[in-house]
């Protein structure tokens, strides 16, 4: 019966999984975010180099999703 | 130390006749920052450059294209003297440019008849299956010589169109060589074109084919080792002259740089006018020189600074030796401006602190320790040697957390009894000592601390000291408006976030019923107003990076426990799940999988660690008082590597 077997799923393997999607996704989000602001960075690191610093600050803002996916996992484990 | 050095504006003013001594004294004291004069309506005009100029930069460009030859690079090397150099300089230039020149034509002339020799053996060779004199392909009066490549057999095709030919085809390299009256030319050549026919041209020398090979084979072979030769005359040439070179062209620098300084300089019929900027504890120093050096007939006056000016004056760091290192990581940032607070020693003390924090582990930390001093003694770049010291600083603090978390390659140096049993430590006897409960979590802070058993704990203490470093910015945000734009400014710019902060605090009691949601309430609301009015409309739109900066600061226990399980996992990886119980070719793959997983998380241990560390100074900290965009300061002078007075 499907409905017994449902009850008897070890609830740690779901936690397991959340956890997982939790860190994967955020760091897709993270992806997504950092991709093009990198990339414009590192055009503008190019045209000038004083640029690095405030290039970095800017590539890595979307840094702090991913983290927040990790402590969410955290939480969850 | 958490100001930049103060600074004098200061005027140079003389007789033309002491300009060069004025110049040369302030060239030698190497800390007057020369603010370039441009040409108004004032009468000035720009100098002209002392009138050995033009010979001291002809000199200089021969002098690198030498070094660019020889491909000579900076050294250590004793310092010379300047008087002794410039006596035979020039003599001992000309004979090392007579010297290169010969060898620079003798490469090339050798390079020259290797590439002719190439050529002639791509010619030669579509002949070297006829054993026929190559003069005998010409100098004919009634017989035309076709030459040329193609494919196929084309014996029957020509034997269809004349009668008299003779006929030799390589098939193998794809030649043919036909002899034909001339009359027949046209039509031999209609037949040809049928089979791809592509004319070759007979190289222009005497001989057999195949002994003309061998010969050119040999000619080449006595270039080469000619050529080997000769570089190791130019090698040899490098190490007796580098010293003169490396010498020579910066003593041509220094003075280049003097005899082109006037045109920075304003300057009248009569008179000059030096403008520039001066550390406040090098002025007495500076007027000296210039008396000195001009017997009383130059003149140093102090200029009063206007406020337009402050944001044009040169930024010289003034920290302690120690904390110098992370100027670097400042200036990636940006330069403070003069009016503002230097924050590099608090990067100084919360840099490494917090890397530490996140790495923590004996292994990591001691291999990158020995990285770091090997790159600071091995490499011999300037620029790169700050950072080299600021990873040094940081992985000495992560043995610090490295002793306080029992951690070496993920392993715990501790043995710990949980409720899930024993888990056995590196260290035998070495066992977890339990301090106390943790408020959070239903955790037992022991030592060394578990950071894996300790997560929330790690969390919510990463989160305190978030909130510790914003405030630091806020007090720090707060003094540079106070010294800007004066208290009020200050109270309703920076110090209405405290109090919003001071409200958020109140409303948590309030929500646990110690005291009325009301108290909260009201002084949120006088926060609020309060940053509308400092910060305008952008202000409320800015209170939610209250919540998502604190949250960042999560990062330091997170970050920290991920490098943790990825050592960990290599580790089970390694040890119990690959590693047989009998010595075999799988201990060899347990030990490859344990060596590249770590080395990839030594990688990750510079990289994740140092940016995370990096973006809470940036990011977190630097926004809330920090704006940057100073000038450097950049004294005329020259740091001597390679001479002495």
């Amino acid at each position: 019966m499907v409905g017994e077997e449902m009850m008897m799923m070890d609830p740690s393997g779901l936690k397991a999984i959340g956890a997982g999607l939790a860190v994967g996704l955020a760091g897709i989000g993270s992806g997504l975010g950092e991709k093009d602001i990198g990339a414009a960075a590192v055009g503008a690191m190019t045209e000038k180099e004083e640029m690095f610093g405030k290039g970095l600050i800017m590539t890595v803002i979307p840094e702090s999703i991913v983290i927040f996916g990790l402590v969410v996992a955290l939480l969850i484990s | 130390m958490f100001k930049p050095k103060e600074m004098s504006r200061a005027i140079i003013v003389g007789h033309k006749d002491v300009m060069e001594d004025t110049v040369n004294a302030l060239h030698d004291i190497n800390t007057f920052h020369i603010e370039n004069f441009e040409e108004d309506d004032s009468g000035f005009k720009i100098g002209r450059s002392f009138q050995n100029a033009g010979d001291l930069s002809h000199k200089l460009v021969k002098l690198r294209s030498i070094s660019s030859f020889l491909g000579l690079k900076p050294q250590e090397q004793n310092k010379q003297n300047v008087e002794d150099l410039l006596k035979d300089l020039d003599s001992k230039l000309l004979e090392l440019e007579n010297v290169v020149a010969e060898k620079n034509s003798h490469k090339n002339r050798l390079e020259n008849q290797s590439k002719e020799l190439e050529t002639l053996k791509k010619d030669i060779i579509p002949f070297s299956g006829f054993s026929l004199d190559l003069g005998l392909y010409r100098g004919y009066k009634n017989i035309t010589v076709i030459t040329g490549s193609v494919k196929e057999d084309v014996t029957v095709a020509v034997a269809e169109v004349t009668q008299s030919y003779e006929i030799e085809q390589d098939l193998e390299i794809g030649t043919v060589v036909l002899f034909i009256r001339n009359e027949d030319r046209d039509k031999v050549l209609k037949v040809l074109s049928n089979f791809k026919f592509q004319e070759l041209r007979v190289p222009d020398v005497d001989g057999i084919p195949n002994s003309l090979l061998a010969n050119i084979e040999m000619e080449e072979s006595e270039i080469n080792t000619e050529i080997v030769s000769l570089e190791a005359e130019i090698t040899k040439l490098k190490e007796k002259y580098s010293e003169f070179i490396l010498a020579s062209e910066e003593i041509l620098s220094i003075e280049s740089e003097k005899s082109e300084a006037p045109l920075r300089i304003a300057t009248s019929e009569q008179t000059f006018v030096i403008d520039g900027w001066i550390p406040d504890d090098h002025y007495e120093l500076l007027a000296n020189t210039v008396d000195n050096a001009t017997n009383g007939r130059g003149f140093v006056s102090k200029q009063e600074v206007t406020k337009e000016e402050t944001n044009i004056i040169p930024i010289e760091y003034d920290n302690p030796k120690v904390s110098k290192p992370l100027e670097a990581i400042m200036d990636l940032y940006a330069r403070p401006r003069y009016t503002e607070i230097d924050p590099t020693f608090l990067i100084f003390i919360t840099f490494p602190l917090f890397y530490g924090l996140m790495l923590g582990d004996l292994g990591y930390a001691s291999t990158l320790l020995l990285i770091a001093l090997g790159l600071k003694k091995y490499v011999k770049i300037e620029a790169l040697k700050p950072f080299f010291n600021v990873m040094i600083y940081c992985q000495i603090v992560s043995l610090v957390f490295g002793v306080l978390y029992g951690e070496i390659f993920g392993f715990s140096l501790a043995s710990m009894h949980t409720a899930h049993g024993i888990t056995a430590g590196l260290i035998p006897g070495f066992e977890t000592i339990e301090l106390f409960h943790s408020p959070i979590g239903n955790e037992v802070i022991t030592f060394p601390v578990h950071r894996t058993h300790l997560a929330m704990t790690m969390l919510a203490l990463s989160v305190v000291i978030g909130v510790i470093h914003i405030n630091i910015g806020y007090l720090l945000g707060f003094i540079n408006e106070n010294r800007n734009h004066g208290i009020v400014s200050a109270m309703f710019e920076k110090g209405s976030w405290v109090i919003i902060e001071i409200a958020i605090g109140l409303l948590v009691l309030g929500y646990l019923e110690y005291i009325p949601m009301a108290a909260g309430i009201v002084v949120f609301l006088i926060g609020f107003i309060m940053l509308v009015k400092g910060e305008g409309i952008a202000g409320p739109l800015e209170l939610p990076t209250l919540l998502s900066n604190t949250l960042s600061y999560t990062r330091l226990a997170a970050v920290g426990l991920s490098s943790v399980y990825i050592a960990s996992t290599v580790n089970l990886l390694a040890f119990e799940r690959i590693m047989p119980d009998e010595f075999g070719i799988m201990t060899i793959f347990a030990l490859i999988v344990f060596f590249i997983g770590h080395l990839i998380n030594t990688i990750l241990s510079i990289v994740a660690p140092g940016l995370h560390s990096l973006r809470l100074q940036y990011v977190e900290f630097f926004t809330k008082f920090y704006e940057g965009g100073g000038r450097k300061y950049n004294p005329f002078g020259y740091i001597r590597k390679y001479t002495e007075e």
